[in-house]
């Protein structure tokens, strides 16, 4: 064992993955740190402008509560948890800050983060990166030659002929690989949480096992083609097919299946559709809006239309209708969302590169599911400005009377339990069958020359 | 010397590589891969072009209904963008789905371009899109890699390589030989898929394919067939290089994953690591910092517009705003607007600045990395680019602006200067003028500005050829036999 550990690990080739594979590493964890200071500026940003907006109109628009609601805009974090630079997900395309005025929210929910496409198309070298693509490539390069190299220069002969269980020599070369990658798995792992501050959770905890459990079932897979006993060829090239097939065409047919399965005209609807159900209340009889609005919030029928051409009470009750005469459609675009984001769960079971990534995201809450929870709660934090504004405009309450500090920047923290099964099974079903296919094979076929 | 021995090794390459059943069964895969490619993106480019021209239609008849109203409440109204889906995206999706798609136009404000498909992906968006183009990029060469490993390594490894020479066969044509077989063999699976996937093309798009679509088609074909010699050039010189038939293949598949996964990550990486752009609440304050430092309209008593009050009061010899001739808060927003505008307009170009830097190490990686230089230019070539949508990003807001400014014109002229707000019925403007304001409709440029934008690109694989040249021109002389 120490002699086949020995002899592994002075391979060059070896040397150079390894070292290869601890630099694309250590690049990940900086990308990831990046990422991660990138949010934080501009959370702390978000929170000093949005102070400044408050203090500058509550002095501009010091008589006028109505028109001072108008302009400030009071923002939303998505929380950011350390564990989101290792797997940075969607939060490169989502923006972690909502910030919303109290006016439709429709208008504004969707607004889109400032980024370089270019950046996007390429994608990130996070650690995710690392793991789904790379290590595989290493593991190939440490297997796709047990067996048959020893067949080609004809050490086979004397191994099948001196040792009396050949598998258990192939189990111990597979044993060795395997115990070295795991080996610069931990060490990754050991710089990520101090440099990036992850805290030893659960969260952690089950990231690291899903990245274990990927590795093994890389390693089935190679057990399983080395397990044929064709020549060092036919094994590159096979192994590399496979990795193209998971980490390439699958995903990537399956992403164009489901954007063709589930169009979002929803999107396009509600937009435009918002801007006529607010603005076409100008041109209406003053009573009508009321009426929908006093339906909609019965307490607040207590504060009467007052005379005149405009009122800031007729007016946001018009801001109203915008959010109020499209709730059908968000609410379809909202499920619709849903629906893809679960199909690609479903779908992502059968494809161990898919279930990694989506799991990776989910527990480092940068997934698209993460991401609907976030505008979910961007609509209940706008609803709640609503109702504690309202009243106040429409009773005329001077904008001294509010304690405008209180206004600071929510943070929103998504707490939604994953299910353990859900991420470990498919993965343990790809490393059994793969590997009980390997051992049979070889079982059957090893003591042939 | 063996006259045209090229030609007959080439030849000999070509029916050798087609006899392999492997070979087979990875083309039909390919060739399958490609159908699903055009169908697939057919699709999305069918539903996505409806989806858009319906609301965009939409909007415009909205717009149209509007009954008569205060000019200002119209700019308020507004107008949408929404980026038409280019056919020849079909062909290659490019960033496609990391481009918004709608922008909302009113006045005062420029709204994010917002609703890209990534914005509602799940993590899968980032393995990548099928499309032609990507299979051309990535799959193809190493298809050509793997038909090519052993072009000359295996025939060293059995020593025929040593009996060809003797036979009265130099190094030139024994390399050219295999090098013209490879785009032989290359050529045989790149022409009839190539064609055929156009035709396809052309069959769904109802034959309607305009003057500018079909030279873009035409280089496309070009470009991919020269960046596809490039590789088989490579594989050869691979082979060439490498002791045995192995080393050739682990070669071949390591340069491979260098060219196509690792260095355009790793440069694009580097790009926005090195040049910081800045984030969306940062941008915004610099704009509001320097809006309020020129002149902040809603600012009841800010120098700018006092300035321009008292100017104006003087120039018509009034004591009032409510004794001019024509709309005093109409000018003031005009002014607003032209101010707001220039400084947002600023801003953003400093910010493209940015990301250009960003982007440039992937584009100067093309004299590195052939598969920069080809996915830059089919972009282009296909308006799926970054470009592309920054025209229409500037045309969107060249139409904001003029709208904006067309509405604060008609409030200028026609409302007069004792109405109380816009819900005042007094300060109605007939609805006549709404459709006097054109709608906006979106024409992307022609070709020349593929060409221009990407000149880095057409060089680089000017470059590349050369490289080749050079290095098949060394190999000529020191290709080793044995």
């Amino acid at each position: 064992m120490k002699l086949l550990f020995a002899n592994f690990t002075r391979s060059n080739s070896v040397k150079i993955g390894l070292s290869f594979i601890v630099l694309a590493g250590i690049i990940s964890l900086l990308v990831g740190k990046q990422h991660i200071e990138k949010t934080n500026r501009s959370i702390e940003e978000t929170a000093r402008h949005q102070q400044e907006h408050i203090e500058r109109h509550a002095k501009y628009n010091k008589d006028d509560l109505g028109l001072m609601l108008y302009y400030i805009k009071f923002s939303l974090v998505n929380h950011t948890p350390p564990l989101n630079a290792l797997s940075i997900g969607q939060r490169d395309v989502n923006p972690s800050v909502k910030s919303v005025t109290i006016r439709t929210l429709e208008a504004q929910k969707y607004d889109a983060d400032l980024n370089n496409p270019y950046n996007l198309l390429i994608g990130n070298i996070d650690f995710s990166f690392v793991l789904i693509f790379l290590f595989p490539l290493l593991i190939i390069s440490f297997t796709y030659n047990l067996v048959s190299e020893e067949k080609e220069s004809g050490i086979w002969k004397i191994i099948a002929v001196q040792s009396k269980n050949p598998l258990g020599f192939v189990l111990r070369s597979f044993g060795v690989r395997l115990f070295v990658t795991l080996a610069v798995l931990l060490f990754l792992y050991a710089i990520a949480v101090p440099l990036l501050g992850i805290a030893p959770d659960r969260a952690l905890q089950a990231f690291f096992l899903v990245s274990v459990l990927y590795i093994l079932v890389w390693f089935a897979i190679c057990f399983f083609v080395v397990s044929l006993q064709k020549s060092s060829n036919f094994n590159a090239i096979i192994l590399l097919s496979i990795w193209i097939l998971l980490v390439f065409v699958l995903p990537a047919a399956i992403n164009n299946d489901l954007q063709n399965r589930y169009p979002l005209p929803e999107a396009l609807e509600t937009t435009v559709k918002q801007r006529k159900g607010y603005h076409e209340k100008w041109d209406m009889d003053k009573e009508l809006t009321m009426d929908k609005f006093y339906a909609h919030y019965p307490q607040f029928k207590k504060y009467a239309l007052p005379e005149g051409d405009f009122s800031w009470l007729w007016y946001y009750a018009m801001q109203q209708m915008g959010d109020d005469e499209v709730s059908e459609q968000s609410a379809a675009l909202r499920e619709k969302l849903g629906q893809r984001n679960m199909t690609a769960s479903r779908i992502a079971q059968f494809i161990p590169t898919l279930h990694l990534q989506l799991s990776l995201n989910d527990i480092a809450r940068s997934g698209l599911d993460n991401q609907l929870r976030f505008l979910d709660e961007t609509g209940r934090f706008h609803e709640k400005l609503r109702l504690h504004f309202y009243p106040k405009i429409f009773s005329g309450a001077p904008v001294a009377s509010e304690n405008w500090d209180d206004f600071k920047v929510e943070v929103f923290s998504d707490e939604k339990v994953l299910s353990q099964s859900g991420l470990y099974t498919p993965l343990l079903v790809f490393i059994v069958l793969f590997g009980a296919l390997g051992w049979f094979i070889f079982k059957k076929r090893l003591r042939r020359l | 010397m063996i006259k045209n021995a090229e030609i007959h090794i080439a030849k000999l390459f070509w029916k050798i590589t087609f006899k392999n059943r492997a070979v087979f069964i990875l083309t039909f895969i390919i060739g399958i891969l490609l159908a699903y490619a055009v169908f697939s993106g057919w699709e999305n480019f069918k539903t996505q072009k409806k989806i858009r021209v319906m609301y965009q239609e939409q909007a415009r008849q909205d717009w149209l209904d509007n009954p008569d109203k205060h000019p200002h409440r119209m700019a308020h109204y507004g107008h949408f963008a929404f980026r038409p889906k280019t056919p020849l995206s079909v062909f290659d999706v490019g960033m496609e789905s990391f481009l918004g798609n709608s922008i909302f136009l009113e006045a005062h404000v420029q709204n994010p371009t917002n609703f890209s498909e990534a914005e509602f992906s799940t993590g899968m968006l980032r393995f990548g899109e099928i499309s032609i183009a990507m299979i051309l990029q990535t799959l193809l060469p190493l298809l050509i890699f793997f038909l090519g490993f052993r072009s000359l390594a295996a025939e060293r490894e059995n020593g025929t390589l040593k009996i060809l020479m003797s036979q009265g066969l130099n190094r030139k044509q024994l390399l050219l030989g295999k090098i013209l077989g490879m785009i032989l063999v290359m050529s045989t699976l790149y022409f009839p898929v190539i064609i055929i996937t156009v035709f396809l093309w052309g069959f769904l798009q109802e034959m309607s394919i305009s003057m500018d679509e079909t030279y873009r088609l035409l280089v496309i074909v070009v470009i991919y067939f020269i960046y596809l010699c490039i590789f088989c050039v490579m594989a050869v010189i691979i082979s060439a290089l490498s002791k045995t038939s192995k080393t050739a293949l682990t070669s071949s598949i390591g340069v491979w994953l260098l060219l196509t996964i690792l260095l355009p990550r790793a440069g694009q990486s580097l790009g926005s690591y090195l040049y910081r752009a800045p984030s969306k609440a940062g941008f915004q304050a610099q704009i509001e910092h320097d809006v309020l430092r020129t002149g902040d309209s809603h600012n009841p008593d800010d120098p700018h517009y006092q300035a321009l009050k008292d100017s104006v009061l003087a120039a018509y010899n009034v004591d009032s705003v409510a004794q001019l001739p024509f709309n005093y808060s109409g000018l003031v927003m005009k002014e607003g607007e032209k101010i707001t505008a220039g400084i947002h307009n600023n801003h953003l170009k400093k910010l493209r600045e940015v990301y250009a830097k960003q982007n440039s190490f992937s584009r100067y990686l093309a004299f590195l990395d052939p598969y920069m230089g080809i996915k830059n230019l089919s972009m282009a070539l296909s308006s799926t680019d970054y470009n592309s949508f920054t025209d229409f990003q500037d045309l969107a807001e060249k139409y904001r602006y003029h709208l904006a400014q067309s509405l604060n014109d008609l409030q200028i002229k026609h409302i007069s200067n004792t109405a109380r707000s816009s819900a005042d019925p007094a300060s109605m403007l007939d609805r006549k003028h709404w459709a006097q304001i054109e709608d906006f409709k979106y024409r992307p440029p022609g070709i020349g500005s593929a060409f221009r934008n990407e000149l880095i690109s057409f060089l680089s694989l000017l470059f590349w050829g050369l490289l080749l040249v050079l290095i098949l021109g060394r190999l000529f002389k020191t290709l080793r036999i044995l």
